[in-house]
Protein backbone atom coordinates (compact mmCIF):
# COMPACT_ATOMS: atom_id res chain seq x y z
CA UNK A 1 0.00 0.00 0.00
CA UNK A 2 0.98 3.63 -0.52
CA UNK A 3 2.58 5.86 1.95
CA UNK A 4 -0.95 8.09 1.36
CA UNK A 5 -2.78 5.29 2.03
CA UNK A 6 -0.80 4.14 5.06
CA UNK A 7 -1.63 7.82 6.15
CA UNK A 8 -5.36 7.93 5.65
CA UNK A 9 -5.70 4.14 7.15
CA UNK A 10 -3.90 5.51 10.40
CA UNK A 11 -6.02 8.51 10.30
CA UNK A 12 -9.18 6.64 9.99
CA UNK A 13 -8.18 4.00 12.89
CA UNK A 14 -7.30 7.00 15.03
CA UNK A 15 -10.54 8.99 14.82
CA UNK A 16 -12.84 6.43 16.64
CA UNK A 17 -10.65 6.24 19.31
CA UNK A 18 -10.24 9.77 20.28
CA UNK A 19 -13.84 9.98 19.80
CA UNK A 20 -14.46 7.42 22.30
CA UNK A 21 -12.17 9.62 24.79
CA UNK A 22 -13.89 12.95 23.82
CA UNK A 23 -17.38 10.79 24.52
CA UNK A 24 -16.13 9.79 28.20
CA UNK A 25 -14.80 13.50 29.04
CA UNK A 26 -18.17 14.64 27.88
CA UNK A 27 -20.02 12.39 30.11
CA UNK A 28 -18.12 13.06 32.90
CA UNK A 29 -18.31 16.69 32.50
CA UNK A 30 -22.01 16.80 31.65
CA UNK A 31 -22.73 14.63 35.06
CA UNK A 32 -20.56 17.20 37.11
CA UNK A 33 -22.81 19.96 35.29
CA UNK A 34 -26.29 18.42 36.47
CA UNK A 35 -25.52 19.25 40.03
CA UNK A 36 -25.88 22.93 39.50
CA UNK A 37 -28.02 23.31 36.22
CA UNK A 38 -31.95 24.13 36.27
CA UNK A 39 -34.11 23.60 33.59
CA UNK A 40 -36.77 25.31 35.38
CA UNK A 41 -37.11 29.30 35.95
CA UNK A 42 -34.44 31.48 35.01
CA UNK A 43 -32.30 29.60 32.79
CA UNK A 44 -29.98 31.93 31.40
CA UNK A 45 -29.18 33.00 35.12
CA UNK A 46 -28.49 29.87 35.79
CA UNK A 47 -26.09 28.83 33.04
CA UNK A 48 -24.43 32.57 33.21
CA UNK A 49 -23.31 31.36 37.45
CA UNK A 50 -22.36 28.26 35.94
CA UNK A 51 -19.62 30.19 34.18
CA UNK A 52 -19.06 33.20 36.65
CA UNK A 53 -20.03 32.07 39.69
CA UNK A 54 -19.82 28.12 40.41
CA UNK A 55 -15.67 27.18 41.00
CA UNK A 56 -14.90 25.52 38.52
CA UNK A 57 -18.35 26.18 36.26
CA UNK A 58 -16.80 27.75 33.30
CA UNK A 59 -13.95 25.12 32.79
CA UNK A 60 -16.35 22.06 33.06
CA UNK A 61 -18.94 24.10 30.89
CA UNK A 62 -16.25 24.38 28.35
CA UNK A 63 -14.96 21.16 28.64
CA UNK A 64 -18.36 19.59 28.16
CA UNK A 65 -19.08 22.05 25.31
CA UNK A 66 -15.61 21.37 23.52
CA UNK A 67 -15.88 17.57 24.07
CA UNK A 68 -19.23 17.21 23.02
CA UNK A 69 -18.29 18.74 19.43
CA UNK A 70 -15.08 16.63 19.36
CA UNK A 71 -16.88 13.41 19.64
CA UNK A 72 -19.71 14.53 17.10
CA UNK A 73 -17.26 15.68 14.65
CA UNK A 74 -15.07 12.99 14.79
CA UNK A 75 -17.87 10.53 14.38
CA UNK A 76 -18.95 13.02 11.36
CA UNK A 77 -15.52 11.89 9.86
CA UNK A 78 -15.50 8.87 10.55
CA UNK A 79 -18.75 8.03 8.55
CA UNK A 80 -17.51 10.00 6.13
CA UNK A 81 -14.52 8.62 5.39
CA UNK A 82 -16.47 5.13 5.55
CA UNK A 83 -19.08 6.53 2.97
CA UNK A 84 -16.48 8.42 0.85
CA UNK A 85 -14.17 5.02 0.31
CA UNK A 86 -17.54 3.48 0.11
CA UNK A 87 -16.98 1.25 2.80
CA UNK A 88 -20.45 1.05 3.88
CA UNK A 89 -20.66 -2.27 1.63
CA UNK A 90 -18.91 -4.13 4.46
CA UNK A 91 -21.80 -3.73 6.74
CA UNK A 92 -25.31 -5.09 6.69
CA UNK A 93 -28.07 -3.05 6.21
CA UNK A 94 -29.64 -3.01 9.72
CA UNK A 95 -25.67 -2.82 11.48
CA UNK A 96 -25.46 0.85 8.85
CA UNK A 97 -29.28 2.09 9.97
CA UNK A 98 -28.33 1.73 13.43
CA UNK A 99 -25.02 3.72 13.15
CA UNK A 100 -26.58 6.30 10.81
CA UNK A 101 -29.48 7.23 12.94
CA UNK A 102 -26.98 6.83 16.22
CA UNK A 103 -24.94 10.17 14.23
CA UNK A 104 -28.35 11.76 13.99
CA UNK A 105 -28.92 11.51 17.52
CA UNK A 106 -25.26 12.67 18.10
CA UNK A 107 -26.13 15.99 16.49
CA UNK A 108 -29.62 16.23 17.91
CA UNK A 109 -27.73 15.54 21.31
CA UNK A 110 -25.70 19.11 20.74
CA UNK A 111 -28.83 20.81 19.27
CA UNK A 112 -30.52 20.04 22.51
CA UNK A 113 -27.07 21.25 24.05
CA UNK A 114 -27.38 24.38 22.26
CA UNK A 115 -31.42 25.28 23.48
CA UNK A 116 -30.24 24.72 26.90
CA UNK A 117 -27.86 27.17 27.18
CA UNK A 118 -31.30 29.38 28.10
CA UNK A 119 -29.79 32.51 25.78
CA UNK A 120 -31.68 34.30 22.86
CA UNK A 121 -29.93 31.86 20.46
CA UNK A 122 -30.75 28.58 22.35
CA UNK A 123 -34.52 30.03 22.88
CA UNK A 124 -35.47 30.65 19.23
CA UNK A 125 -33.46 27.45 18.02
CA UNK A 126 -35.82 25.83 20.48
CA UNK A 127 -38.95 27.97 19.09
CA UNK A 128 -37.95 27.01 15.48
CA UNK A 129 -37.77 23.35 15.80
CA UNK A 130 -40.87 23.35 17.92
CA UNK A 131 -42.71 25.37 14.41
CA UNK A 132 -40.87 22.58 11.95
CA UNK A 133 -42.42 20.07 13.55
CA UNK A 134 -45.72 21.79 14.15
CA UNK A 135 -45.49 21.83 10.48
CA UNK A 136 -46.02 18.05 9.89
CA UNK A 137 -49.47 17.80 8.60
CA UNK A 138 -52.23 16.32 10.89
CA UNK A 139 -49.94 14.90 13.59
CA UNK A 140 -47.60 17.95 13.69
CA UNK A 141 -49.04 19.55 16.67
CA UNK A 142 -48.83 16.30 18.75
CA UNK A 143 -45.48 15.71 17.63
CA UNK A 144 -43.39 18.60 18.93
CA UNK A 145 -45.40 18.27 21.96
CA UNK A 146 -42.47 15.61 22.36
CA UNK A 147 -39.91 17.24 22.39
CA UNK A 148 -40.58 21.16 23.06
CA UNK A 149 -43.23 22.80 24.51
CA UNK A 150 -43.97 26.62 24.90
CA UNK A 151 -43.89 28.37 28.48
CA UNK A 152 -42.50 27.74 31.63
CA UNK A 153 -41.34 24.15 31.03
CA UNK A 154 -39.74 24.80 27.69
CA UNK A 155 -35.96 23.34 28.69
CA UNK A 156 -37.67 20.80 30.21
CA UNK A 157 -37.94 18.04 27.70
CA UNK A 158 -35.02 19.24 25.78
CA UNK A 159 -33.11 18.44 29.28
CA UNK A 160 -34.78 15.13 29.48
CA UNK A 161 -33.67 14.22 26.07
CA UNK A 162 -30.12 15.60 26.43
CA UNK A 163 -28.88 13.87 29.83
CA UNK A 164 -30.96 10.95 29.88
CA UNK A 165 -33.15 9.27 26.70
CA UNK A 166 -30.37 10.30 23.92
CA UNK A 167 -27.22 9.35 25.44
CA UNK A 168 -28.46 6.30 27.38
CA UNK A 169 -29.97 5.35 23.25
CA UNK A 170 -27.11 6.61 21.54
CA UNK A 171 -24.69 3.87 23.77
CA UNK A 172 -26.93 1.24 23.47
CA UNK A 173 -27.13 1.77 19.52
CA UNK A 174 -23.21 1.84 19.12
CA UNK A 175 -22.79 -0.80 21.42
CA UNK A 176 -21.85 -3.32 18.88
CA UNK A 177 -19.82 -1.44 16.82
CA UNK A 178 -17.62 -0.63 19.54
CA UNK A 179 -15.23 -3.01 19.99
CA UNK A 180 -12.96 -1.84 23.14
CA UNK A 181 -15.21 0.14 25.45
CA UNK A 182 -12.00 1.28 27.54
CA UNK A 183 -9.94 3.80 25.21
CA UNK A 184 -6.33 3.31 24.52
CA UNK A 185 -4.50 4.79 27.24
CA UNK A 186 -2.30 7.13 24.84
CA UNK A 187 -5.79 7.94 23.04
CA UNK A 188 -7.40 9.18 26.44
CA UNK A 189 -4.20 11.50 27.47
CA UNK A 190 -4.30 13.00 24.24
CA UNK A 191 -7.65 13.45 24.43
CA UNK A 192 -7.66 14.85 28.16
CA UNK A 193 -4.56 17.00 27.62
CA UNK A 194 -6.12 18.85 23.81
CA UNK A 195 -9.64 19.22 25.58
CA UNK A 196 -8.33 20.76 29.10
CA UNK A 197 -5.87 23.11 27.30
CA UNK A 198 -9.39 24.03 24.92
CA UNK A 199 -11.75 24.29 28.29
CA UNK A 200 -8.72 26.49 29.87
CA UNK A 201 -7.66 28.94 27.39
CA UNK A 202 -10.42 29.08 25.02
CA UNK A 203 -13.25 31.75 26.10
CA UNK A 204 -16.70 30.21 25.80
CA UNK A 205 -19.09 32.14 23.38
CA UNK A 206 -20.90 34.97 24.87
CA UNK A 207 -24.06 34.36 25.75
CA UNK A 208 -27.23 36.79 24.23
CA UNK A 209 -29.68 37.48 27.47
CA UNK A 210 -33.51 36.54 26.14
CA UNK A 211 -34.58 40.15 26.53
CA UNK A 212 -31.37 41.80 24.47
CA UNK A 213 -32.81 43.24 20.92
CA UNK A 214 -30.40 41.47 17.65
CA UNK A 215 -30.37 42.03 14.37
CA UNK A 216 -29.25 38.54 13.63
CA UNK A 217 -29.17 35.52 15.08
CA UNK A 218 -27.68 32.50 14.05
CA UNK A 219 -28.66 28.28 14.46
CA UNK A 220 -25.74 25.47 15.56
CA UNK A 221 -23.31 25.62 12.93
CA UNK A 222 -24.70 22.52 11.68
CA UNK A 223 -27.86 23.51 11.06
CA UNK A 224 -26.53 27.07 9.27
CA UNK A 225 -27.56 25.52 5.88
CA UNK A 226 -30.73 24.24 7.03
CA UNK A 227 -31.43 28.04 8.16
CA UNK A 228 -30.12 29.38 5.08
CA UNK A 229 -33.06 27.22 3.37
CA UNK A 230 -36.05 28.03 5.35
CA UNK A 231 -35.60 31.55 3.92
CA UNK A 232 -36.09 30.70 0.78
CA UNK A 233 -38.33 27.72 0.49
CA UNK A 234 -41.51 26.50 2.67
CA UNK A 235 -40.68 25.19 6.15
CA UNK A 236 -41.82 21.32 5.58
CA UNK A 237 -39.81 21.21 2.36
CA UNK A 238 -36.62 22.99 4.14
CA UNK A 239 -36.25 21.57 7.27
CA UNK A 240 -37.75 18.26 6.87
CA UNK A 241 -38.42 16.81 3.79
CA UNK A 242 -34.58 17.50 2.08
CA UNK A 243 -32.35 16.35 5.22
CA UNK A 244 -34.92 13.45 5.62
CA UNK A 245 -34.13 12.24 1.68
CA UNK A 246 -30.74 13.10 2.19
CA UNK A 247 -30.68 11.00 5.27
CA UNK A 248 -33.13 8.28 3.60
CA UNK A 249 -30.92 7.90 0.39
CA UNK A 250 -27.21 7.90 2.84
CA UNK A 251 -29.54 4.54 4.54
CA UNK A 252 -30.30 3.15 1.55
CA UNK A 253 -26.57 2.72 0.40
CA UNK A 254 -26.19 -0.96 1.24
CA UNK A 255 -29.23 -2.37 -0.11
CA UNK A 256 -28.07 -1.63 -3.66
CA UNK A 257 -23.81 -2.26 -3.36
CA UNK A 258 -22.39 -3.95 -6.19
CA UNK A 259 -18.87 -5.53 -5.97
CA UNK A 260 -18.11 -4.96 -9.68
CA UNK A 261 -19.94 -4.08 -12.38
CA UNK A 262 -21.57 -7.65 -13.96
CA UNK A 263 -21.73 -7.91 -17.75
CA UNK A 264 -25.92 -8.84 -16.97
CA UNK A 265 -28.38 -6.16 -17.18
CA UNK A 266 -29.02 -6.28 -13.54
CA UNK A 267 -26.02 -5.80 -12.15
CA UNK A 268 -25.40 -2.74 -14.34
CA UNK A 269 -28.51 -1.11 -13.45
CA UNK A 270 -27.05 -1.99 -9.65
CA UNK A 271 -23.54 -0.66 -10.76
CA UNK A 272 -25.40 2.95 -12.00
CA UNK A 273 -27.40 3.12 -9.46
CA UNK A 274 -25.15 2.77 -6.60
CA UNK A 275 -22.49 4.86 -8.25
CA UNK A 276 -25.15 7.57 -9.30
CA UNK A 277 -26.61 7.69 -5.83
CA UNK A 278 -22.98 7.71 -3.94
CA UNK A 279 -22.30 10.80 -6.29
CA UNK A 280 -25.68 12.62 -5.86
CA UNK A 281 -24.84 12.39 -2.14
CA UNK A 282 -21.32 13.76 -2.23
CA UNK A 283 -22.96 16.81 -4.42
CA UNK A 284 -25.62 17.21 -1.87
CA UNK A 285 -22.78 17.19 0.98
CA UNK A 286 -20.65 19.96 -0.82
CA UNK A 287 -23.94 21.94 -1.56
CA UNK A 288 -24.71 21.52 2.03
CA UNK A 289 -20.73 22.53 3.41
CA UNK A 290 -21.19 25.76 0.94
CA UNK A 291 -24.29 26.87 2.15
CA UNK A 292 -23.11 26.69 5.87
CA UNK A 293 -19.80 28.31 4.88
CA UNK A 294 -22.07 30.74 3.36
CA UNK A 295 -24.27 31.17 6.51
CA UNK A 296 -20.69 31.30 8.95
CA UNK A 297 -19.73 34.82 6.84
CA UNK A 298 -22.49 36.35 5.87
CA UNK A 299 -24.77 35.18 7.70
CA UNK A 300 -27.99 33.14 7.22
CA UNK B 1 -46.75 -21.07 1.70
CA UNK B 2 -50.28 -22.98 2.07
CA UNK B 3 -53.41 -20.78 1.80
CA UNK B 4 -54.26 -22.15 5.71
CA UNK B 5 -50.62 -20.92 6.67
CA UNK B 6 -50.92 -17.77 4.85
CA UNK B 7 -53.95 -16.86 6.48
CA UNK B 8 -53.12 -17.46 9.94
CA UNK B 9 -49.71 -15.65 9.49
CA UNK B 10 -51.51 -12.62 8.03
CA UNK B 11 -54.05 -12.94 11.49
CA UNK B 12 -51.16 -12.97 13.75
CA UNK B 13 -49.42 -9.93 12.29
CA UNK B 14 -52.95 -7.98 12.08
CA UNK B 15 -53.32 -8.67 15.92
CA UNK B 16 -49.64 -7.94 16.45
CA UNK B 17 -50.14 -4.50 14.93
CA UNK B 18 -53.58 -3.45 16.69
CA UNK B 19 -52.34 -4.49 19.96
CA UNK B 20 -49.41 -2.43 19.36
CA UNK B 21 -51.66 0.70 18.07
CA UNK B 22 -53.88 -0.21 21.43
CA UNK B 23 -50.84 0.30 23.47
CA UNK B 24 -49.27 3.07 21.44
CA UNK B 25 -52.35 5.48 21.02
CA UNK B 26 -53.05 6.14 25.15
CA UNK B 27 -49.20 6.18 25.62
CA UNK B 28 -48.89 9.23 22.44
CA UNK B 29 -52.51 11.23 23.73
CA UNK B 30 -50.88 11.15 27.05
CA UNK B 31 -47.52 12.37 26.60
CA UNK B 32 -48.98 14.96 23.39
CA UNK B 33 -51.38 16.70 25.80
CA UNK B 34 -50.87 19.91 26.69
CA UNK B 35 -53.13 22.39 29.13
CA UNK B 36 -53.56 25.45 27.15
CA UNK B 37 -52.58 28.29 29.44
CA UNK B 38 -53.19 32.13 29.02
CA UNK B 39 -50.90 34.94 29.63
CA UNK B 40 -51.56 38.11 30.59
CA UNK B 41 -49.66 40.92 29.99
CA UNK B 42 -50.75 44.60 31.60
CA UNK B 43 -49.03 47.69 29.86
CA UNK B 44 -48.94 50.83 32.94
CA UNK B 45 -49.33 54.41 31.60
CA UNK B 46 -45.10 54.71 31.54
CA UNK B 47 -45.02 52.12 28.80
CA UNK B 48 -47.07 53.04 26.64
CA UNK B 49 -45.40 56.23 25.55
CA UNK B 50 -43.58 54.95 22.24
CA UNK B 51 -45.26 54.20 18.94
CA UNK B 52 -44.36 50.11 19.29
CA UNK B 53 -43.79 49.05 23.25
CA UNK B 54 -42.54 45.96 23.66
CA UNK B 55 -43.40 43.66 26.89
CA UNK B 56 -43.08 39.67 27.00
CA UNK B 57 -44.19 38.71 24.20
CA UNK B 58 -46.16 41.73 22.94
CA UNK B 59 -46.43 44.84 20.95
CA UNK B 60 -48.59 47.40 22.41
CA UNK B 61 -49.20 49.75 19.18
CA UNK B 62 -49.98 53.34 19.44
CA UNK B 63 -51.90 55.23 16.92
CA UNK B 64 -52.73 59.06 18.67
CA UNK B 65 -55.09 58.14 21.48
CA UNK B 66 -55.87 54.56 19.79
CA UNK B 67 -53.87 51.04 20.52
CA UNK B 68 -53.77 47.90 19.75
CA UNK B 69 -51.65 44.68 20.46
CA UNK B 70 -49.83 42.30 17.95
CA UNK B 71 -48.25 39.19 19.24
CA UNK B 72 -44.49 39.74 18.71
CA UNK B 73 -43.91 36.34 17.62
CA UNK B 74 -42.96 35.85 13.48
CA UNK B 75 -45.44 33.91 11.60
CA UNK B 76 -42.76 32.09 9.76
CA UNK B 77 -40.96 30.41 13.22
CA UNK B 78 -41.79 31.99 15.79
CA UNK B 79 -38.75 34.30 16.69
CA UNK B 80 -39.58 37.26 18.31
CA UNK B 81 -39.62 39.88 16.22
CA UNK B 82 -37.72 43.57 16.40
CA UNK B 83 -39.28 47.09 15.82
CA UNK B 84 -37.17 49.10 14.02
CA UNK B 85 -38.20 52.92 15.35
CA UNK B 86 -36.85 54.13 11.73
CA UNK B 87 -38.68 51.99 9.20
CA UNK B 88 -41.19 51.79 11.31
CA UNK B 89 -41.31 48.11 10.89
CA UNK B 90 -40.99 44.93 12.65
CA UNK B 91 -38.15 42.54 11.53
CA UNK B 92 -37.31 38.87 11.97
CA UNK B 93 -33.55 38.10 13.47
CA UNK B 94 -34.11 34.36 12.15
CA UNK B 95 -34.87 34.60 8.90
CA UNK B 96 -35.43 37.87 7.86
CA UNK B 97 -38.91 38.49 7.64
CA UNK B 98 -40.46 42.39 7.53
CA UNK B 99 -43.81 43.48 8.88
CA UNK B 100 -45.40 46.64 8.84
CA UNK B 101 -46.62 48.49 12.17
CA UNK B 102 -49.77 47.71 11.52
CA UNK B 103 -48.87 43.76 11.62
CA UNK B 104 -49.31 43.47 7.33
CA UNK B 105 -46.65 40.78 6.62
CA UNK B 106 -44.37 42.74 3.90
CA UNK B 107 -41.54 40.37 2.54
CA UNK B 108 -39.39 37.15 3.64
CA UNK B 109 -40.91 33.76 4.27
CA UNK B 110 -43.43 34.30 6.92
CA UNK B 111 -46.30 35.17 4.29
CA UNK B 112 -48.82 35.61 6.75
CA UNK B 113 -49.47 38.84 9.14
CA UNK B 114 -48.67 39.07 12.58
CA UNK B 115 -51.62 37.63 15.28
CA UNK B 116 -53.99 40.87 16.45
CA UNK B 117 -54.48 40.75 19.84
CA UNK B 118 -57.52 42.46 21.74
CA UNK B 119 -56.57 45.15 23.99
CA UNK B 120 -58.89 45.98 27.48
CA UNK B 121 -58.23 49.55 29.01
CA UNK B 122 -58.46 49.89 32.90
CA UNK B 123 -60.01 52.39 34.82
CA UNK B 124 -56.30 53.13 36.49
CA UNK B 125 -54.75 53.67 32.29
CA UNK B 126 -53.31 50.23 32.27
CA UNK B 127 -53.63 48.68 28.95
CA UNK B 128 -54.54 44.41 29.50
CA UNK B 129 -53.61 42.16 26.69
CA UNK B 130 -54.41 38.32 27.28
CA UNK B 131 -53.28 35.56 24.51
CA UNK B 132 -52.52 31.95 24.73
CA UNK B 133 -49.59 30.27 24.93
Amino acid sequence: MSDTGNIINKISSYMPRLGLSALILCLASGIVLVFYYRPMGNVFQNVEEITTLVPYGWFFRQLHYGSGQLFTILMLLHTLDHFLRKRYRIYLFKEWVLLIFSLCLCFFVLFTGFVLKGDKEGFFAGQIFMNILEAIPFIGGSVSKLFIVPGDSFFFLPYLYHCFFLPILIIYLIRDHIREWFPNQRFLLIGTAGLFLYAIFVRPAIDIPPEASVAMIQGPWFFLGVQTLLKFLPVLLAGLIIPGLFVGCLLILPVIKTDSPTRDHRGRIAYVGENGLHYLLVVALCFYGFLTLRAAIWGP
Amino acid sequence: MERRGFIKKGLSWLAYIFGAAALAYPVFLFMSFRKIRKKTVVFHPDEQLAAANFKEGVYLIRKGAAFNALSARCTHLGCTLNFDAVSQQFKCPCHGSLFAISGKWVSGPARKDLMSIPVETEANGDMEVEFEI
